[in-house]
């Protein structure tokens, strides 16, 4: 009888603790969810000086006609200058990021890195992983 | 045509008999294997037996045990602290944030009984299907541009097996021996057996358990039927990175089981 009790309590316990456990794609996976199938929009970009105590923030509005990029649920990446490739979510040391591998309308190959700073169903920041002053680029969806 | 149908019933009048009067005789007249059986041992009834003599000892002070079928309305509203949440993810907030009771249902069945003749109870088990309003208790904001969003999306429909112990106090209002007013205390738990979406799993986000303190009164209607209003307040048994306070208020009807079947 101990016995039956025993794998009675074992057993609620298990349940119990039993979850639906985050695995290590679930961020980036959510976050592909929200990136995928839409037009992103360039509204702003923001250069930050770091150079200084008091950085210098130069806005400057693009305009939602200027610019323009899209990410498809199937992995590729297409932009209004015509800039075609592949990108991933990837999430580095704790750091969100999409990483490109573009071709240009002459076929020449680069890559280029972001670090997502945000992104949601209808707006998104991503940070331009260059030297020199960070460009932070907000985007929306119409 | 007459004759026909006559005959026709006749023999299926015979038919019948006959199938009947054969059952019967196959019944009193064990076949050899179930002679042979008779005399075995059978370990899995020997061990039910026990089983039942087991609990019927452990149980003694348990009586009057009355079993009920029951099922309600529940309204609920889930309070979350998304402080936890690291993960760049933006949610804006007027789209999420309803802070409202939303409207579900549940239903099972319970036994009341009482304690030592002395303490009534009542313990049930219940399938849930919450719909939950939310409110979210933190607004974040990244300028210039983006104002007021959540970091986490909660799922807001989901269907939770649970159990509940309930205490039950007789409250000496009106005539009691035609109506009985209980105030009613206990803790339950809850389960969800829905699954989970992938925003609530994020960061460590996902948990499954419950558990409430239950309030109430319940109205017994002359052991006819039993209305009851609830209140839930439930938090995650284990530690989340986004803690997650759900209340309901539920409202419903039981009525025993030997009264419906």
């Amino acid at each position: 009888m101990k016995t039956l009790y025993t794998i009675l309590i074992a057993a609620i316990s298990l349940t119990m603790l039993s979850c639906n456990k985050e695995t290590s794609t679930t961020q980036t996976n959510v976050m592909n969810n929200l990136l995928t199938n839409k037009n992103w929009y360039l509204d702003y970009s923001i250069i930050e000086a770091t150079n200084s105590t008091t950085p210098v923030v130069v806005k400057s509005y693009v305009g939602q006609s200027t610019y323009f990029i899209t990410y498809l649920k199937n992995g590729e990446t297409k932009d209004s200058d015509g800039i075609t490739g592949t990108y991933t979510v990837e999430l580095i040391n704790g750091q969100s990021q999409i990483h490109k591998q573009l071709k240009t309308s002459n076929g020449n190959p680069f890559e280029v890195i972001y670090n997502i700073i945000s992104v949601g169903e209808s707006n998104m920041v991503l940070s331009k992983l260059v030297s020199g002053p960070a460009t932070k680029l907000y985007f929306t969806t119409k | 045509m007459g004759t026909t149908n006559t005959l026709s019933y006749k023999f299926l009048s015979i038919l019948i008999f006959t199938i009947f009067v054969s059952s019967s005789m196959n019944a009193q007249t064990l076949t050899k294997k179930q002679q042979d059986s008779a005399f075995l041992l059978h370990p899995g009834q020997e061990r039910m037996r026990k089983i039942k003599k087991s609990l019927a000892k452990t149980f003694v002070n348990f009586t009057g045990n009355e079993v009920s079928l029951y099922g309600a309305l529940a309204l609920s509203k889930q309070n979350i602290d998304d402080n936890g949440i690291t993960a760049p993810i933006n949610y804006l907030y007027n789209n999420l944030n309803s802070n409202s009771f939303n409207t579900g249902f549940n239903g099972g069945f319970r036994i009341d009984g009482i304690y030592k003749e002395k303490h009534r109870y009542a313990l049930s088990l219940a399938v849930n299907r919450i719909s939950a309003g939310t409110y979210y208790k933190n607004i974040h904001n990244l300028p210039p541009f983006i104002d007021d969003f959540t970091h986490f999306k909660a799922d807001n429909v989901f269907t939770t097996l649970s159990i509940a112990a309930h205490y039950k106090k007789l409250l000496p209002v009106n005539d009691m021996n035609k109506y009985k007013f209980y105030a009613v205390i206990g803790p339950s738990f809850d389960y969800k057996i829905s699954s989970i979406s992938e925003e609530n799993l994020i960061n460590g986000a996902g948990n499954r358990a419950f558990i409430n303190l239950d309030l109430g009164t319940e109205f017994d209607n002359k052991g006819y039927y039993i209305l009851f209003a609830h209140y839930k307040l439930g938090n995650y048994i284990s530690s989340s990175t986004v803690p997650v306070q759900l209340n309901r208020f539920e409202i419903g009807m039981s009525i025993k089981t030997k009264d419906l079947f």
